[in-house]
């Protein structure tokens, strides 16, 4: 009985806040002549900030229409924001930069839903050794990191060298799948000076037990340091549950004006990277066990830094990779 | 007893029987009660090794009842606790990759049940998985450790079974601790409850 009284009294401070925010929109409007959509426009600039704050009051509407604009096709963009203009009775004519305002945002907010699905579909689709597109990726990749030293054959020990578990990568993708390939062929490709530091540091025994004497005969075959593509598919872990969890909304919508793209969700790959690599040198762990620990508190450091609307994870490219990011 | 005796033959030995297992069951009930009681949750350090490749983590997530559709090689090692038939269960699932297996020895120590598992469908590799479980089986620290193999993957149709498994690595051979082979598919749970309830069995009758 007491519980039922409280879930009662709860429901009425619910409906009573409801009917409070209500009747304050309400006056607001009247007060300053624009509707809740206008107010976010002309108090926020573009990005984060603005289009999130859309977002949610879309979500929250009392019209059918402006909750059902945030899963619509991007083609129909347009035509919904005419729909909303009319149906708030906006003059577009009067206000010519509100269409275009939440045009934009409208689209970010769509396309982080496409970016969504297509980054699940690669993440779904595995690696397949008889698909030559992917066996190319693959070797692209070999060539990228290793320039230098031909692969002996597809199946190789060599592998191990550019931090595959084994002498075949096809079973490191797993539940990454072709995503955590396209992730590290990216990185590769437009990254490079960082992905073959990164790649060479996780070869390289570690810096202070290296002035270690006694360090070689103690532990012989104890490279320190990750395995350099593992450690991929496992950021590409951590990107993908970013950006399912919404948390990445932050970033792609300061950095993408419209649509957000795969290549955006490949940058912040990069990024991602960058800063786990520097994190963890940071960190300074003592073997690879502590591997889930520093990748967990790094975790908690991008969700709490994603907290800010400004927040944009962008990675730092050298100049002379620039043209290649922006192709 | 006294009582019983008084009575003619036939009937007492009914009655005795009866009352002895009324009394047995009882007494059943009670102590299991009473386990429970004094021992909440008891914990159980179970420990998973084995290749690369091999489902140890699919496995531990399976165990956790956790999504299972997006995992990634295992870079050190992952922990879960599982509640169990009246135990905690601590599984500790320690990457297989080769540069990492000289750590799996920091992990030895007060392991209550080894749990080995096997890419049955790997069959280039048979040889390397039993070096390896064959090197853990000598060291000292594990020592009368009871061991569980989980003939894993056996949702392919290229893997081997259990039995064939059993023989390759020459199992009947283990004379100095309690050990199981079960088949198994971590992808889709077949088995696991079959070798959980061994494993939760094998502990039981250690701690007596």
């Amino acid at each position: 009985m007491k519980h039922f009284l409280r879930v009662v009294t709860q429901f009425f401070v619910f409906l009573y806040c409801k009917c409070l925010w209500r009747g304050l929109k309400f006056v607001v409007r009247r007060l300053t002549g624009r509707c809740e959509l206008q107010r976010i426009c002309y108090n926020n600039k573009p990005g984060a900030r603005r289009t999130l704050k859309i977002e949610s009051s879309m979500r929250y509407s009392k019209y059918e229409l402006l909750q059902s604009a945030l899963s619509i096709h991007p083609d129909k963009v347009e035509k919904t924001i005419n729909d909303i203009m009319a149906l708030k009775k906006i003059n577009p004519d009067t206000n010519p930069q509100l269409g275009i305002s939440l045009q934009a945002s409208l689209l970010q907010i769509v396309g982080y839903r496409s970016l969504m699905a297509a980054v699940e579909k690669l993440r779904r689709e595995p690696y397949d050794c008889e698909n030559t597109e992917h066996e190319n990726m693959l070797m692209k990749l070999w060539k990228e990191l290793r320039p230098d030293t031909p692969l002996t054959g597809r199946i190789s020990k060599q592998w191990c060298e550019i931090g595959f578990q084994g002498n075949d990568p096809k079973t490191d993708f797993r539940g990454m799948g072709l995503l955590g390939l396209q992730n590290l062929l990216y990185f590769a490709e437009h990254d490079k000076p960082t992905a073959l530091q990164m790649l060479q540091d996780s070869l390289q025994p570690k810096h202070n037990e290296l002035n270690n004497p006694d360090w070689e005969q103690k532990n012989p075959d104890k490279a320190i340091g990750y395995s350099f593509a593992i450690v991929g598919i496992n950021i590409t872990d951590l990107a993908y549950s970013l950006l399912v969890s919404g948390a990445l909304k932050t970033h792609l919508y300061n950095v993408a004006p419209e649509m957000p793209s795969l290549q955006h969700f490949q940058q912040t790959f990069c990024y991602l990277m960058q800063e786990f690599h520097r994190f963890w040198i940071e960190e300074d762990p003592s073997d690879i066990m502590e591997f889930n620990r520093v990748r967990s508190k790094f975790h908690r450091r991008i969700l709490r830094q994603l907290k800010n609307p400004d927040m944009a994870l962008c990675p730092h490219f050298a100049a002379s990779d620039l043209h290649l990011v922006n192709m | 007893m006294q009582h019983d005796l008084k009575r003619p033959h036939g009937a007492s030995d009914v009655t005795f029987s009866g009352v002895s297992r009324r009394k047995g069951n009882k007494m059943g009930l009670l102590s299991i009660l009473r386990k429970l009681k004094s021992t909440p949750d008891q914990e159980v350090r179970i420990l998973l090794l084995g290749l690369d490749n091999g489902g140890k983590t699919t496995l531990l997530k399976q165990l956790a009842s956790e999504d299972i559709s997006h995992i990634t090689p295992t870079q050190g090692f992952n922990i879960k606790s599982v509640q169990s038939q009246g135990f905690k269960l601590n599984v500790w699932d320690i990457g297989g990759q080769r540069k990492i297996r000289p750590y799996w020895r920091n992990y030895f120590e007060n392991t209550d049940v080894l749990i080995y598992v096997i890419d049955s469908a790997d069959r280039k590799r048979f040889e390397e998985t039993g070096q390896e479980l064959a090197e853990l089986l000598d060291e000292e620290k594990l020592s009368g450790v009871p061991v569980l193999i989980f003939a894993n993957k056996q949702d392919l149709l290229t893997a081997a079974p259990a039995s064939e498994i059993a023989e390759g690595l020459n199992l009947h051979t283990i004379r100095d601790r309690m050990w199981q082979i079960q088949s198994c598919s971590a992808l889709t749970g077949e088995g696991i409850q079959e070798g959980m309830n061994w494993v939760c069995k094998s502990v039981n009758s250690k701690k007596k």
